[in-house]
């Protein structure tokens, strides 16, 4: 999807997202420094607890996004059973898990405008140095539009490939691919122009 | 001709020429207009788009001068922004933003409004075109013509005084394009519209045809128009798809 904030209204969208962020920081470093089981235990029924808080839809939609971690904390698990230390796997994956369920939690209840004026905010010393900011702003949306945009792009090629080749197409698209994107790139660039942008 | 006697025309090109490395795109073109609605006509190729992009001071003249309101607009890129707007063939090369209301506010923002301004104005242009209730739809989710239409309502919320428009119907359907065509009836903005179609430029005012980078013939559209159709049909009976250029 386009966003990934949820469209249900939680009390944290209204939050501050420079607050939730600076909270975010403070829970992953305490995360980390503390080695107590029941602690960690204790923050991952925590972080799930606040999942439920705003009901069914936000925990379902909110556990879908994480199943993306579960490959990795079966990785560290397997790992540190193979190597003799499955205490320490546990501790690791307990800590992975949620440190990223309350990162997800903070993107899923800022908008992505909220999180660039927070970047804005905190770029602001490096403005003076000269560093050009102002792209990165743009740049944050570029990306969030044009990778469903490019995805399209790849599955015409494979469609193209395919209606006249009976072999499954490789890495030989990457380079058109590669084109297009460039080409694409031009276009926008002169999009971003033609209304005063900042290339 | 039509605007001799205009002493400043909206839009003012003299012996305008643009070359990319050596090779000729236009050369000498002349032409004063205040038309409300001016159409240029021409086959692919023929420098239409350029024409575009010089008209909105995209790229820079070769020779010749261009003023659009008096403004030379590849060099006063402020003045520039209120007073033209190009919408282009294709809407996904023109939105930058992922939803519908922050691509609006996009070039209010670069003209200068403060975000909170820029929301609100985007919001009222939304509204102004029935639209209110897209203000948060992602673009990936609009249709092709719905695409269009978010490029045209972030134009015009610009304001421009000149709206360009480079094919912005090719490829649509015919309810699509008569749809489309309501709304820029509708906004009160001078028109210069570009199409390889003749029948985009039905009734308008005036219309400029374009061919290989000249200027062959100029007038009403019932004038032009139709001996650009005759023209074309000569031509689709020849095949100069053969030649390849140098």
């Amino acid at each position: 999807m386009i966003s990934l904030s949820s469209p249900i209204r939680t009390r944290a969208h209204r939050w501050p997202a420079g607050a939730k962020l600076a909270a975010l920081c403070l829970a992953s470093t305490a995360l980390f420094a503390v080695d107590a089981l029941w602690f960690q235990l204790a923050a991952l029924g925590l972080a799930l607890a606040l999942y439920a808080l705003p009901g069914l839809v936000f925990l379902r939609s909110g556990l879908g996004a994480l199943r993306i971690v579960l490959p990795f904390v079966g990785l560290v698990l397997v790992w540190h059973a193979l190597s003799g230390s499955p205490a320490e796997g546990v501790f690791l994956a307990l800590r992975m898990a949620t440190a990223v369920a309350l990162a997800n939690l903070v993107t899923m209840t800022t908008s992505l405008e909220d999180l660039t004026d927070v970047l804005r905010a905190l770029g602001r010393p490096l403005q003076r140095l000269g560093l050009p900011m102002h792209l990165l702003e743009t740049a944050i949306p570029l990306v969030i539009r044009f990778t469903p945009v490019l995805i399209q792009k790849a599955g015409a090629l494979v469609e193209a490939w395919r209606a006249r080749s009976a072999r499954r197409p490789g890495p030989q698209l990457v380079l058109p691919l590669a084109l297009l994107a460039l080409d694409d790139a031009d276009h926008v660039a002169e999009a971003l122009r033609a209304r005063g942008g900042p290339l | 001709m039509h605007a001799t006697a205009d002493p400043r025309p909206a839009v003012q090109l003299e012996d305008l020429g643009y070359e990319v490395a050596g090779r000729v795109i236009l050369s000498g073109l002349t032409l004063r207009s205040s038309a409300r609605r001016i159409g240029v006509v021409g086959r692919n190729g023929s420098g239409k788009s350029t024409l575009a992009r010089l008209l909105a001071g995209l790229l820079v003249p070769s020779r010749g001068t261009l003023r659009v309101e008096g403004i030379e607009v590849h060099a006063d890129r402020k003045a520039a922004l209120a007073t033209v707007g190009i919408l282009f063939q294709n809407p996904e090369h023109q939105i930058i933003f992922p939803r519908v209301q922050e691509e609006i506010a996009f070039g209010l923002r670069q003209q200068g409004r403060s975000k909170s301004e820029a929301a609100a104005e985007a919001l009222r242009v939304l509204a102004l075109f029935d639209k209110a209730g897209w203000k948060d739809a992602p673009i990936q989710s609009l249709s092709q013509g719905q695409k269009h239409l978010v490029c045209m309502m972030a134009v015009l919320a610009m304001r421009p005084r000149l709206l360009i428009l480079d094919e912005p119907f090719a490829g649509l359907d015919i309810p699509t394009k008569m749809q489309l065509g309501r709304y820029l009836d509708r906004c009160a903005t001078r028109l210069l519209h570009i199409s390889h179609d003749p029948a985009d430029l039905r009734g308008y005012d005036e219309v400029h045809w374009l061919d290989r980078g000249r200027l062959v013939a100029s007038g009403a559209a019932d004038l032009v128009l139709p001996r650009f159709t005759a023209d074309m049909i000569r031509q689709g009976g020849l095949d100069d798809l053969s030649q390849l250029s140098d």
